[in-house]
């Protein structure tokens, strides 16, 4: 059959192309929307299976914690349990006092330094930095055992100051350093060159710009840091247990031997006493609310700086 | 100085208007790391005029720009020779700080950058307060007197302790103008101030400028050859040679840059043949 040129009808190979094309990528639809629901089961089983033991760590922490919460668990100081009175265990204001004692210590020794160290590692490509920024990873990974390894050997045997809250704060802070200064570096790192510039372009001198512009739009990012280096001092028990001998009494004197939450729950879960090791859930919960608070405080902060950064 | 420069003086040099000149650009190449960003640069910017720099991505617009605030200072590898004077005075070895020079010379960059963390009065203020300015009666009398020369005032002047960030994009390149504004500069350079704005924004933007430059000579970067043409008086074209640096191809009026421009590669790159 004579064609005439371009006007050669093709129909029937065009159509089956088509229908080809169709009927494979049906096929090909059908396998994704099958593998797809198999992974969102999976997904599913998976989250299941990760939140059954939180939930239950926390229903039993509630179940167990609440009952012993009352005024003589947070406001009296620890009494060991007699035979006569097998449930005189007092309180753990001792430990409480003592957490935030340790913590605002260890806040007071830590932020300057190790926001005043992340700057510097975010504004300076000199050599000492990059060997400063490696120390503080390394720093920021090690097992906490050895902060209070460190401050056994440096503030008890070499400075001489005995078993107290500065020396356990000691080790926390310098736990908590390397934390603040890398999430410090990251925040002023954030920063937009483009306001650096601006600051430039107005005459205003370098330091000027880090104090006045890098400073405050990092600020929300930096205190976000802050807080989650004291939620994880706060829970931190092997740096203060080699250095704070476990005070019995109530003091906010940094010389004086403290006790602290996570300390006691370790003491009390070896006791003989059931009525003491009922307490630890108790000492447990309030830890865990502790650090909710503050982790709390640090997504409300983080949200700030998302709203201030658009 | 750099084997950069050429020593052949280059005729595009003369000032067009013959009005007086607040910047003159002789020779001027900047290189990044030995690599010529843009060189040839001989043009005089003249007083109360708006000069534009036109041409194609690569050409080295912004490069020169910059250097003309010295904001290359901090990139290392950076060089710019050749001379640029401000009222006559050499800005990278004459008698001038680099913190004055920014006074003198103010700069609007291309997305708007107010500082999100400062209020919309303190970002008015901060140049000010940048260079030592503390007195609340002048700090007070720049916001007002910046804001209103940046088109602002009237919207803003209820809600000066918001922050910046709450203003539209367009409201927030004027806050960035009036900042500038408010140190009373000689001179603005504007680099492609209405690239992220729309239409209605770059027009208030527009009007604004051609208010602006009887206190200010403005020199403006831009993408936009209508925009070169509405609102400039003197326009630099810049285009990238063959080893991929960028160089002056012809200075004049705009009106003779775009009607009858003496090199032809002006002429194509406004009617829009390439770039």
């Amino acid at each position: 059959m004579m064609n005439v040129a371009g006007l050669a009808p093709t129909p029937d190979t065009g159509h089956e192309l088509r229908a080809e094309i169709r009927r494979t990528s049906q096929n090909a639809r059908a396998r994704r929307v099958l593998v797809s629901r198999v992974m969102m089961t999976l997904c599913a089983v998976a989250i299941t299976l990760a939140a059954v033991p939180l939930v239950m760590l926390i229903f039993e922490l509630l179940q167990k914690g609440i009952p012993v919460l009352d005024t003589t668990f947070f406001l009296k100081e620890p009494q060991s349990p007699t035979l006569l009175s097998p449930n005189a265990t007092g309180g753990v204001s001792n430990a409480i006092i003592g957490t935030l004692a340790l913590s605002i210590y260890a806040s007071i020794m830590a932020i300057p330094v190790g926001v005043l160290a992340g700057i510097y590692l975010a504004e300076s490509d000199s050599k000492l930095a990059s060997v400063l920024r490696i120390v503080s990873q390394t720093m920021a990974g090690a097992p906490s055992i050895l902060m209070g390894l460190f401050a056994f050997s440096f503030i008890i045997q070499d400075l001489h100051i005995g078993f107290s809250a500065l020396a356990g704060s000691f080790a926390l802070a310098v736990l908590m350093l390397p934390v603040i200064a890398i999430s410090t570096e990251i925040s002023v790192r954030n920063v937009p060159q483009t306001l650096r510039e601006a600051g430039l372009a107005l005459g205003a001198k370098p330091h000027k710009i880090s104090l006045k512009v890098v400073l405050p739009t990092a600020l929300s990012g930096i205190v976000t840091g802050v807080i989650l280096a004291i939620s994880r001092a706060i829970g931190e028990t092997a740096p203060v247990m080699l250095v704070i001998a476990g005070g019995y009494t109530d003091s906010w004197k940094p010389l004086d031997p403290v006790s602290a939450l996570p300390l006691t729950i370790f003491m009390n879960a070896k006791s003989e006493w059931p009525s003491l090791r009922a307490q630890t859930w108790g000492i447990a919960l309030v830890l865990v609310a502790f650090v909710f608070v503050l982790s709390l405080t640090a997504r409300i902060w983080a949200s700030r700086k998302q709203k201030v950064g658009n | 100085m750099s084997e950069l420069v050429e020593s052949e003086t280059s005729p595009l040099g003369q000032p067009r208007s013959g009005g007086p000149v607040a910047m003159r650009l002789e020779n001027v190449a900047v290189s990044f790391n030995g690599r010529t960003a843009v060189r040839d640069a001989t043009f005089d910017v003249t007083k109360n005029r708006v000069t534009s720099l036109i041409g194609p991505s690569g050409s080295g617009k912004t490069t020169l720009l910059r250097a003309l605030n010295r904001l290359h200072d901090l990139t290392p590898g950076a060089k710019v020779s050749g001379r640029i004077l401000l009222e006559g005075t050499d800005i990278y070895r004459g008698n001038i700080t680099v913190t004055e020079l920014r006074s003198r010379v103010g700069m609007v960059f291309q997305r708007p950058n107010p500082f999100p963390t400062m209020t919309i009065y303190e970002n008015a203020v901060s140049g000010l307060r940048f260079n030592g300015i503390k007195k609340k009666a002048i700090l007070d009398e720049a916001a007002e007197s910046s804001l209103r020369a940046a088109a602002l005032w009237d919207s803003v002047s209820s809600r000066l302790k918001v922050t910046a960030g709450q203003l539209s994009g367009g409201e927030q390149q004027r806050l960035c103008i009036a900042r500038a504004l408010a140190l009373d500069p000689e001179v603005l350079l504007m680099d492609e101030p209405t690239s992220a704005l729309d239409p209605i924004a770059t027009l208030h933007i527009e009007n604004l400028m051609t208010t602006l430059k009887s206190r200010v000579t403005i020199i403006i970067v831009t993408h936009n050859m209508q925009q070169a043409a509405r609102i400039s008086d003197d326009c630099a074209f810049l285009l990238m040679g063959e080893d991929r640096a960028g160089e002056l191809i012809e200075f004049d009026a705009t009106e003779k840059i775009f009607n009858n421009p003496a090199d032809s590669r002006t002429l194509d790159y406004t009617l829009g043949r390439f770039g």
